[in-house]
């Protein structure tokens, strides 16, 4: 069967994109590696689906939505869990990891505030990412023992995502897995 | 439950959330859509306390599946869909579908911020708004011309049958209805869809006998 002719639209950078590009780079899958100047964008985004940012284009076919992109490629390329419980678990953690960078990025970027954006930085780093970081290791662990992968027994869509946070927080606090040993090794 | 051909068991489903619609109620219509019978578990407010300390994630929903728990209301209602065949015929269609929902779930994300999160009163009217002038037309605008690009858009969003942005998308109209009961005059395709997911078989009978909650 014919590999599809993958294309990933993004800006230069990790962001949305990357659970999508860590995917096709497990599966050794080529893609075109889009990546637009900020100022380029206004030309992009007519053509994209909902107007967004990044976009999947598969033989043509856009996707947009980066869980949706990414479920889409672990699927392709047998990283999606085996059965429909252990992708829904799999997107569970999607969801709520998600769920975290939704947090950074409000703060982050649509807080005009300076003190409430400091004060909703220190809430998310003191207590609800902690409080996340807390489940996802439970249920890790509820993963026979911890010592593999959130669902199932491979890499997932899940794995990458979290991947994604991990990067942006232990930037913030290197330490942030410290009382999170099995997430530290998943890592 | 459902016949699993296998193992010729029936699996066990509950479903954790308030007495509301809110995150639970795209599952609840795809539970009706199929028949299938589940436990429509809806807990009361004293109880949240110690009740979120059994959850995945300590919030609502929950599915849990003959004992094992799914969190996440996207995940919740993607798995019912999968297992009742209303996500999508291939993984190009499922992707679609998944696109969709994401986009709905943003939206009905944005607007619970300001409903529930923002506690500023002249902020809270200022996103109301911003949401209703710019955020929600800009994206009905995109969903009745994706609409449009399925056969024309006198079926479902997606593919040839309902999945469960449909399922979404009637609940997230449910929502802005109550605010604008006249909000999809410009789209009409999307206004015609929206009945169409109403009277679909499963769906038209729960609508009528579900508690009726203020969301």
């Amino acid at each position: 069967e014919k590999m599809p002719a993958y294309k990933v639209y993004y800006f230069n950078a990790r962001g949305r994109a990357e659970p999508t590009r860590l995917l096709l780079a497990a599966a050794g899958v080529p893609f075109e590696d889009v990546r637009f100047e900020v100022e380029k964008w206004p030309e992009y985004k007519p053509k994209m689906p909902m107007g967004q940012a990044p976009v999947l284009e598969v033989d043509g076919t856009m996707i947009c939505q980066s869980a949706a992109m990414a479920r889409f490629v672990a699927r392709e390329t047998g990283r999606a869990g085996k059965t429909n419980l252990e992708m829904a678990q799999a997107d569970m953690i999607v969801n709520g990891v998600s769920d975290m960078i939704n947090i950074m990025i409000d703060y982050h970027y649509s807080e005009p505030d300076e003190t409430r954006k400091a004060e909703k930085k220190k809430k998310f780093f003191d207590t609800t990412l902690p409080q996340f970081l807390g489940h996802f290791e439970k249920l890790l662990v509820a993963n026979n023992g911890g010592d593999g992968f959130f669902a199932g027994d491979g890499l997932t869509h899940a794995e990458t995502f979290f991947l994604c946070l991990y990067e942006s927080i232990s930037k913030e606090n290197p330490n942030v897995l410290s009382a999170f040993p099995k997430l530290a090794a998943l890592v | 439950g459902v016949h699993c051909g296998a193992c010729r068991k029936m699996s066990v489903y509950e479903l954790h959330y308030f007495n509301n619609r809110g995150r639970a109620e795209p599952a609840r219509l795809l539970f009706a859509a199929a028949g299938l019978p589940y436990r429509d578990i809806r807990i009361q407010s004293e109880q949240w306390p110690e009740y979120k300390l059994k959850l995945p994630m300590h919030q609502v929903p929950v599915l849990e599946v003959d004992g094992t728990m799914i969190c996440q209301s996207v995940a919740i209602a993607r798995y019912v869909a999968k297992v009742t065949g209303h996500a999508g015929k291939t993984d190009l269609e499922q992707a679609k579908v998944d696109m969709l929902v994401d986009g709905i779930d943003d939206v009905m994300t944005k607007k619970g911020d300001y409903v529930w999160h923002e506690k500023d009163e002249t902020r809270k009217m200022e996103k109301k708004t911003a949401f209703y002038e710019t955020t929600l037309p800009q994206f009905l605008s995109h969903f009745e011309k994706l609409l449009r690009t399925n056969n024309g858009g006198d079926g479902f969003l997606v593919g040839e049958g309902l999945t469960h942005a449909d399922a979404w998308f009637l609940c997230l109209a449910d929502d802005i209805l109550l605010d604008f009961p006249d909000i999809f005059s410009p789209y009409p395709k999307l206004a015609a869809l929206v009945e169409r997911i109403r009277t679909y078989p499963g769906i038209k009978e729960w609508l009528a006998k579900r508690p009726q909650t203020p969301f």
